[in-house]
């Protein structure tokens, strides 16, 4: 376990219903199944690991070029290809349930069927201690438009994964939202244990050479401390306007980036971008947030949730 | 379908995430270097594997690098054009900078076997993964021909390197200056006379690597190839460098990573065709 004496600081923390003995959770689709990084991340840090996005059946994904580096940030648009659920199920977590890490479930659909299908097939599961719903996926019945992008849609993809499951339900919400508290209250009253924010930001780039964009699918989604100011905004506006907990994230590199989400209001932070760049990224936030709490003389990391002070810094 | 996770039949050695000092700095051409590095640790690294690089002032991103030689002490060399933000950022740190290097990655060149004659294919700085390559087959006594081509003559690297190892080298420039004056694949039908029983090799732009794989596939040969993709981690959980390929297990073509079921892959499981502007 970590080597900053476990004991002197809680580390642990309680959200929706789990109990997690650290904050800090891999960030779905940048950790993969949850085994990946297992040789050069330091799993005694991970508190959870919310897998690759799943639907029903196994997807190619969008055709390459699908990243893009950007300004301290990167696009993506890899179009969720993924195993589909039974594969997962099968092949992949037996082996991150060995690491003996807590595993969520992060879960898409196409439809509000599909989404209501994957909750009761994973609440059957041995092994998922809570589903995160990722409602930035195109509705098909809708002509495409995300579930994310609407309170009312939003609402009804979690009521219809509430009823299929015990498991907690965890929303993850898009950056496109124009309310993002009126958000989290629909999800809320439509079942919700927590909400996780951001998702991606919709952006695009051009390679103004050839003029074309530089991704295949010309729209992806910004990740990377590029997004971390808009993400602590909309934790901290989730965090006042809704009573669920929340989950936060957005380019999170160290413990004290970790902390602007937690003093906005998150209860755990996930870490997602920058496990690409530092696998390191790991016990360099868990020990910068022990250290922290020992400066400040703070007993359990729980207590800083929301403990923004009101006046400026100075 | 999807990446299978395991890379497929062929675990690699152990990977590491190792601070190394660059001590050597060799000037190979107004745009490229050769750079040697000296890793914390030893380094257990088989031909065609890459690093993943974290350099000051080189991007968010890592970048991957083919390892070009790799000795027993934990020294290695890579082999570095300028293309970007990350190349730049490593071509001008200063000997004694440090960089992160992540690795050993992906999937290997396999030695031939004794019957049968080894052919290089290599344009610019494609030639990287075969240093160490030719180094374990000079180790084992072997030898092979190696095609190296370039723009002009600068850009055919470490030809002399080659030859020290007892390759039989033949080059070509697009500019005429060295060898054969054209593409290096015009060399490809001599080259395959002359092995005897030859098994191909190739790592370089993707339309010179098309060229061999057709080749390969007229006259029978066995043909691996090393895929250069754009990629985001190197450890298979980003999904950006990704190859329309049949996976070695069996199965219709998917999208493999080119970091975990690549960079060495089988020239005749990959779908040319599929994405014309892959990076």
């Amino acid at each position: 376990m970590a080597e900053e004496k476990p004991g002197t600081v809680d580390m642990g923390v309680d959200i929706a219903g789990l109990r997690l003995p650290t904050p800090l959770i891999a960030a779905s689709g940048t950790f993969g199944y949850g085994d990946e990084y297992r040789e050069v991340a330091d799993y005694d840090c991970i508190g959870a690991i919310s897998v690759k996005g799943l639907y029903l059946e196994p997807r190619e994904g969008c055709p390459p070029p699908r990243i893009w580096e950007t300004p301290s940030g990167m696009l993506n648009a890899i179009g969720l290809q993924e195993v589909g659920i039974r594969r997962f199920l099968a092949e992949k977590l037996p082996a991150v349930r060995a690491l003996g890490k807590i595993v969520i479930a992060n879960i898409c659909g196409s439809s509000l069927e599909e989404y209501g299908e994957l909750s009761k097939i994973l609440d059957q599961a041995e092994g998922v201690s809570a589903i995160e719903v990722n409602i930035s996926c195109p509705n098909v019945a809708e002509g495409g438009i995300e579930f994310g992008c609407d309170p009312d849609m939003a609402a009804r993809a979690t009521e219809v994964v509430r009823r299929g499951t015990r498991l907690p339900v965890i929303p993850k919400l898009s950056p496109s939202a124009s309310d993002m508290a009126a958000m989290a209250r629909r999800v809320a009253e439509a079942g919700a244990d927590a909400v996780s924010l951001i998702n991606t930001i919709p952006a695009m780039a051009v390679d103004v050479e050839t003029r074309r964009p530089r991704l295949a699918n010309v729209v992806g989604g910004l990740s990377g401390p590029a997004v971390r100011p808009i993400a602590v905004r909309m934790v901290w506006e989730v965090a006042q306007g809704s009573r669920l907990p929340v989950i936060g994230m957005g380019g999170i590199a160290n413990a004290d980036d970790a902390l602007e989400f937690v003093l906005v209001g998150a209860a755990a932070v996930q870490i997602g971008t920058m496990n690409f760049v530092d696998p390191g990224v790991w016990r360099r936030t868990y020990d910068g947030l022990a250290a922290y709490c020992r400066r400040h003389e703070v007993a359990a990391l729980r207590n800083l949730t929301g403990a923004m002070r009101p006046g400026t810094a100075g | 379908m999807t990446p299978s996770s395991e890379a497929v039949g062929r675990p690699g050695p152990p990977r590491a995430d190792l601070a190394a000092t660059l001590v050597a700095r060799d000037q190979l051409s107004p745009d490229a270097q050769l750079l040697r590095f000296e890793s914390e640790a030893p380094l257990r690294v088989l031909p065609g594997q890459f690093t993943m690089v974290r350099v000051g002032g080189g991007g968010l991103l890592r970048r991957p690098y083919s390892y070009c030689d790799v000795l027993d002490d934990g020294a290695f060399t890579l082999l570095v054009k300028e293309v970007g933000v990350g190349t730049r950022a490593l071509m001008s740190l200063a000997v004694g900078g440090e960089v992160s290097s992540l690795g050993p990655l992906g999937t290997t060149f396999d030695l031939p076997p004794p019957d049968l004659t080894p052919v290089i294919v290599a344009g610019g700085v494609g030639i990287a993964p075969f240093v160490l390559f030719c180094r374990r087959l000079a180790e084992n006594g072997r030898r092979g021909i190696v095609l190296l081509g370039g723009r002009r003559r600068p850009d055919l690297y470490l030809w002399d390197t080659f030859e020290r190892f007892g390759m039989d080298v033949r080059v070509a420039s697009e500019d005429g200056s060295a060898g054969h004056h054209g593409f290096v694949t015009a060399l490809l039908d001599a080259a395959l006379a002359d092995a005897g029983r030859p098994v191909l090799y190739s790592c370089g732009p993707t339309g010179m690597l098309l060229r061999v794989a057709e080749l390969a596939t007229a006259a029978g040969v066995p043909h691996q190839v090393s895929i250069e993709r754009r990629m985001g981690c190197g450890m298979g959980c980003c999904l950006g460098c990704v190859v329309w390929a049949r996976p070695p297990s069996g199965g219709p073509a998917e999208y493999l990573r080119s970091c975990t079921e690549g960079p060495v892959f089988d020239a005749e499981t990959i779908a040319w065709d599929r994405d014309p502007h892959p990076l």
